[in-house]
């Protein structure tokens, strides 16, 4: 193999670990809107919203953020009862189905931070891991505020 | 387009006065036998001002034909101002409405969407601020304290009163009367899980509820709605004082 054989090599792996790199780029699950409301004095508790699009049928399986944001992060969703009442439910997934925007927003799905270590103050961010049933995992800045963007 | 704001509602009329102006000149351009030219303008600047013109005073909440009457239920006021074991009767101040919600400060998702909405709300009504009270009735009085509740709804309203009470018959007869409900539940692994009715609730000098708002009611909403009560009560104190 001669210098210029190595070099079209070369260059040829670049070229396909570039063109792989591109690929995982348009195929990522989009992340838009997220936004954590600014969580009243005294309470520990708090949420975070986001609009999710995945080009592929996949799930939102959890979400983490660090220990010293809160103490424990759990997908839910707030649901009607039989009686008129509405309470929340952790949930296992969140499905996603290809192409389909799915809206985590207040009424229905979210992320719930429990034993907040302080209050989110109005613009603060937050990171957020999310990982998904595909094994596809972002991560998310959720910026605080009062309302929806 | 539903005015948002005072300041919009005069850029709204300002706009449409000008452009009943310019349609008054597309008309005598009419008259010029500038015809096709400007009827498309009348047709055009009609259309912008219709989009422009105020909407007819509907209510966006919901309104009972016969409406219900609170002023019997008296709960234990907790509010850091309120004199010690003092009790608060749901009735608005005289020419004032009361804002009513009962909820729990460990609640993530429903119950600071609903005050953030309502507080946006007063924000955009001018004179709201100094007519309206807010009631934050806890369903969760073990682990909301009058501390926790305090810090909660001030966080939200300046003018609030948070009622507390540990007896579990006052407060189903509290709940009852607003055809409201709440239960609260510990699950074997020991979490605490909360259920309730998410209505906000507009009441009256006489205890009457004037409006019910459902959760995902918007700002705007709440906002048009209390502009058009506000103006209600106002008529009728004037009326009463004639």
């Amino acid at each position: 193999m001669n210098t210029n054989t190595l070099k079209k090599a070369v260059l040829g792996v670049v070229a396909v670990v570039a063109l792989g790199a591109c690929g995982s780029g348009t195929n990522a699950i989009s992340v838009e809107s997220a936004w954590a409301r600014t969580s009243p004095m005294s309470s520990d508790a708090g949420a975070i919203y986001m609009t999710l699009t995945s080009p592929n049928d996949d799930a939102l399986v959890s979400a983490a953020v660090d220990m010293s944001v809160a103490m424990m992060t759990q997908v839910h969703e707030t649901t009607m009862n039989a009686d008129g009442t509405m309470g929340m439910q952790e949930v296992d997934e969140v499905a996603l189905p290809a192409g389909t925007a799915v809206a985590l927003e207040p009424g229905g799905f979210h992320i719930m931070l429990m034993g907040l270590k302080q209050p989110l103050a109005l613009g603060d961010t937050v990171k957020v891991v999310l990982t998904f049933k595909s094994g596809e995992e972002v991560t998310v800045e959720a910026e605080v505020r009062d309302e929806a963007p | 387009m539903r005015p948002k704001s005072r300041a919009q509602t005069v850029a709204m009329y300002k706009i449409s006065r000008i452009v009943r102006v310019m349609q008054s000149h597309a008309l005598r351009l009419c008259a010029q036998r500038q015809r096709t030219f400007a009827s498309t303008f009348v047709v055009v600047l009609s259309l912008f001002a219709s989009s422009c013109s105020r909407e007819p005073q509907t209510l966006h909440g919901f309104v009972r034909d016969e409406p219900l009457n609170v002023a019997a239920v008296s709960l234990p006021d907790v509010t850091r101002e309120s004199a010690p074991s003092s009790r608060f009767g749901m009735r608005a101040a005289p020419g004032e409405l009361l804002f009513v919600y009962f909820g729990y400060t460990t609640c993530p998702d429903l119950c600071p969407t609903t005050l953030a909405t309502w507080k946006s709300a007063i924000r955009q009504t001018s004179d709201a601020g100094a007519l309206v009270d807010t009631v934050f009735v806890t369903v969760d009085p073990a682990r909301d304290t009058p501390q926790i509740l305090n810090d909660y709804v001030g966080s939200f309203v300046d003018r609030f009163h948070v009622l507390r009470t540990t007896n579990p018959s006052e407060m189903q007869s509290a709940l009852d009367a607003f055809l409201a409900a709440a239960t609260i539940e510990t699950t074997a692994a020991g979490k605490v899980e909360v259920s309730h009715t998410t209505v906000a609730y507009l009441v009256d000098e006489r205890g009457e509820v004037v409006i019910e708002w459902p959760f995902g009611t918007s700002a705007d909403a709440m906002a048009s709605d209390l502009k058009i009560l506000l103006e209600n009560t106002r008529q009728q104190t004037q009326k009463e004082e004639q």
